[in-house]
């Protein structure tokens, strides 16, 4: 009954493609699944916001213990951050090699992306690992540490989500010998979730890196 | 939409490229900031123009990499909206405790 209504709604509009057998659904002009993506991201600013200010509220307060500004590592943190950009780049040009139908292009470009995602999540384990054994900065150490962990780890933790996702298409691509144009959304909306976690540790490398450490 | 109108429609290649060295040489200008105004004194100008450049390299992938630019208006007020109302409420909490003068 659903998706009748859907196809009635959608028959108006140019986009739609309610003649085809892959029913797009929409009732906006926009694919419903691009729409709920652009919708989640946005509303990811609201929860990385969160842990943004808390660090901003704590990470320049003065505590008994070692406090993350003075133990950042900025060389080290400069190139995860250019890995990171980079990794964008590989992202688009895999949309990009898709939407020219180079099905070869988009599985190699995919692969890139997801090894440079996990070359940013390795830094980033690197980077608390030596925080938490050297440096002796824990989780609990104070309210900055905290801080300072949970925003950069819930960034971790949607980089490795995002890298999982990156990993499902490119196996499904091989397994299938390209992606089909409902793959060929997935890949998309995977891109759009990619590069917000880039926005945000664009936010980060300076809030948090740049300017918490000067 | 078919492949062709569709690539025709966004970047070539070298036009990504070209983005993201841009977005690289930003980075790079960010970080040599950072070391400056450990230097030299920059009279509190680091920060402004930190934020500055953050905010080009934002504005950069969200355009051209999100493709928003090329979008529905529709997915952009939607976007702006969830940024503009977290930037709004954080902003004012952050200002509520005294937190913002970080930047100045």
């Amino acid at each position: 009954m659903a998706d009748t209504f859907e196809l009635e709604e959608s028959a108006d509009i140019p986009n739609s493609h309610a003649g085809d057998h892959h029913v797009v659904h929409e009732s906006t002009g926009i694919d419903n699944r691009k729409l709920g993506m652009w919708v989640f991201l946005s509303s990811e600013f609201l929860f990385f916001g969160a842990f943004i200010s808390n660090y901003l509220l704590y990470g320049n307060r003065d505590f008994d213990s070692v406090v993350p500004r003075d133990i950042y590592d900025i060389p080290f943190t400069s190139i995860s951050s250019f890995v990171l950009l980079m990794s964008s780049l590989t992202m688009v040009l895999a949309h990009h090699a898709l939407s020219t139908g180079d099905q070869n292009g988009t599985k190699t470009w995919l692969m890139a992306t997801a090894l440079l995602g996990s070359v940013f999540l390795g830094g980033q384990v690197f980077e608390f690992y030596e925080f938490v054994t050297v440096k002796d900065m824990t989780l609990t150490s104070n309210p900055a540490s905290s801080a300072f962990y949970m925003l950069t780890g819930f960034h971790g933790a949607h980089v490795g989500i995002g890298i999982l996702m990156l990993l499902s298409l490119f196996g499904i691509a091989r397994r299938q010998g390209g992606l089909s144009e409902k793959h060929g959304m997935n890949l998309e909306l995977v891109g759009l979730y990619w590069h917000f976690v880039d926005i945000i540790w664009i936010v980060i490398f300076t809030i948090v890196y740049l300017l918490g450490a000067s | 939409m078919s492949q062709t109108a569709h690539a025709a429609d966004h970047p070539s290649t070298k036009d990504y490229v070209r983005i993201a060295i841009f977005l690289a040489v930003l980075t790079a200008i960010e970080v040599a900031l950072f070391y400056l105004d450990e230097a030299v004194d920059m009279n509190g100008w680091d920060g402004p123009l930190l934020v500055g450049l953050s905010t080009i390299k934002f504005i950069a992938v969200v355009g051209w990499f999100m493709h928003l630019r090329f979008e529905d208006s529709f997915l952009s007020r939607f976007f702006s909206a969830g940024f503009v109302l977290a930037m709004t409420l954080y902003g004012v909490m952050l200002a509520a405790f005294g937190a913002i003068a970080i930047f100045g």
